[in-house]
């Protein structure tokens, strides 16, 4: 496993022609931190979330990876999609090894197994339910053994059960793997049970950006996570920092 | 059980009705049997010429005629295809051009053809060629520029690049569209054959038709066309089963029709 990743965007900036999509983004991620991203729809959360995955390019501004240029870093960074992106025409073994050269069978029907299916994998990705096919693309992106593994709403698709399951199986993975890892996500529960950080984008500038450092696994009936849960969704709706709620415990 | 056997039957009720029909009209004699032979006749005349082998020589011309014009334009129509699907330079450059011609109805080029190319094989072959060549072409581009964004993104994420990324993405991605031209083609090609077998010629179905009417051999001009109808289904079910063997990932296509 490669070492996780420190990010660092500086005064980071995209627009989109004449659309300022994020505005001076000062944001430092540090080596194996879970971060949310919340915020409404259409307020950049997926491309910042891009910018890092260097799927665009910042339009001024500066993205390091370990105080390095994103552009001569060599970091891997892999991502999950809110739909699962598995090539329908490939098996789900050879889904999950996509990319890879040489002996890659016995690796991919490893990980295929620690998201429980490995049974699955000479099926084709039409035969899977959706919550099958997220944990394929959870084992494709795996895989890749990343530094950073991005998660741009990767459950907002699924039913509440396979849900909660699947963020019990991304936290222990993330918890044995030490990657760096961003979530974007809509269900604030859901950012305060998995992230260490939870940063809301609004209007393409970061508008709060708390720390929550409950011990896991998390309950909430402890720490005042429902509380804070309440706080969160409050000040995404009718705004208004309250210095207080910075660093809840 | 009984059902399917009954489904499977069901298709065939109104050709054999209507073949019993023609059989009981023509043995009525109303109309005099070298003007409307019946179908047994036909399938006498027919016997007749797959004992003396006249049969496969036409037939095997005719054949020959179509795959090598199948060929020649479906490569050149796939090849555009491809290139003006992946790169809008080569688009730009010749997606009008390609159009403009595709416009002229091929058939309408006939005595050009035959002024320009004679009267032997390449003529009829080079109708075929341009009758085949667009539907393949219009079909690969549209395929590989439908190919859905998100998975030759997530392609480019897994570090697949140039061919790894045509062959794992952007080339089974188009693919259901390509059989949708092929089999379009197929039909266009034995429409065209049809048409350029007229050229004077001394071998194809075609030949056969033309020279069974200089001699009133009514039976030999239907065997003729139920020939060209056979040949056209027996195409399609070849491109059916291509189609069925290389899409059987799509849900869709793992019914049996
Ligand atoms: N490639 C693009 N070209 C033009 N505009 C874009 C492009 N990508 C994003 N945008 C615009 O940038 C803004 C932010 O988009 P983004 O996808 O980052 O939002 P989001 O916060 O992820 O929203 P959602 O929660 O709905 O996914 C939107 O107004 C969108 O229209
Ligand atoms: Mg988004």
């Amino acid at each position: 496993m490669e070492q996780a990743v420190k990010i660092d965007m500086i005064d980071g900036s995209k627009s989109f022609g004449e659309k300022n999509v994020l505005k001076k983004i000062n944001l430092t991620i540090e080596k194996g931190q879970f971060v949310a991203i919340i915020g409404k729809s259409g307020s950049g959360k997926s491309t910042l979330l891009r910018l890092v995955a260097d799927l665009e390019n910042l339009t001024s501004g500066e993205l390091l990876f370990n105080n390095t240029p994103l552009k001569e870093s060599k970091v891997n960074i892999t991502m999950m999609y809110q739909d699962s992106r598995l090539l329908p025409w490939k098996k789900i073994i050879d889904n999950v090894g996509l990319g890879l050269d040489g002996q890659w069978k016995d690796k991919a029907a490893g990980v295929l197994d620690s998201v429980g299916l490995l049974g699955y994998k000479d099926e084709w990705p039409s035969t899977l339910s959706g919550g099958q096919k997220q944990r394929v693309a959870l084992a494709r992106a795996l895989i890749h053994e990343p530094s950073l593994l991005m998660l741009d709403e990767p459950l907002s698709a699924l039913d509440a059960f396979t849900r909660l399951e699947m963020q019990n199986l991304i936290e222990e993975i993330w918890q044995n793997n030490g990657f760096t890892a961003l979530l974007v996500t809509h269900d604030v529960r859901e950012a305060i049970r998995l992230a260490d950080r939870i940063v809301l984008i609004e209007e393409g500038q970061i508008a709060m950006d708390i720390v929550i450092d409950a011990p896991r696994p998390r309950h909430f009936s402890e720490n005042n996570l429902a509380l804070l849960e309440e706080q969160v969704l409050e000040r995404i709706m009718y705004g208004e920092v309250q210095e207080r709620m910075k660093k809840i415990k | 059980m009984r059902k399917t056997w009954f489904n499977r039957f069901l298709p065939w009720i109104i050709p054999i009705i209507i073949l019993v029909v023609w059989q009981v009209v023509a043995a009525l004699e109303i109309v005099t049997p070298s003007l409307f032979p019946s179908p047994l006749s036909v399938l006498v005349s027919g016997w007749q010429l797959t004992v003396s082998g006249e049969l496969f020589t036409h037939v095997g011309a005719s054949l020959s005629r179509a795959v090598i014009g199948m060929l020649i334009g479906g490569l050149i129509g796939f090849a555009l295809g491809i290139m003006n699907g992946l790169s809008d330079t080569s688009y730009r450059l010749s997606d009008t051009t390609i159009q403009m011609i595709r416009n002229i109805p091929h058939l309408a080029l006939l005595p050009l053809v035959i002024v320009w190319l004679g009267i032997d094989e390449s003529a009829k072959i080079f109708l075929v060629v341009l009758g085949v060549l667009f539907p393949i072409y219009v079909n690969t581009f549209h395929g590989i520029r439908n190919v859905d964004p998100g998975l030759v993104e997530m392609g480019r994420m897994y570090k697949l690049k140039g061919w790894k990324l045509f062959k794992a993405v952007l080339l089974p991605g188009a693919l259901p569209s390509i059989f949708v031209g092929v089999r379009y083609a197929l039909g266009v090609m034995w429409l065209t054959l049809i048409v350029a077998e007229t050229i004077p010629t001394e071998q194809g179905i075609g030949y056969l038709a033309t020279n069974a009417r200089e001699f009133m051999q009514t039976d030999i001009i239907i065997l003729s066309i139920i020939i060209y109808a056979l040949l056209g289904k027996l195409a399609d079910l070849i491109a059916q089963f291509g189609e069925n063997r290389a899409l059987k990932w799509n849900a869709s296509y793992n019914k049996e029709l």
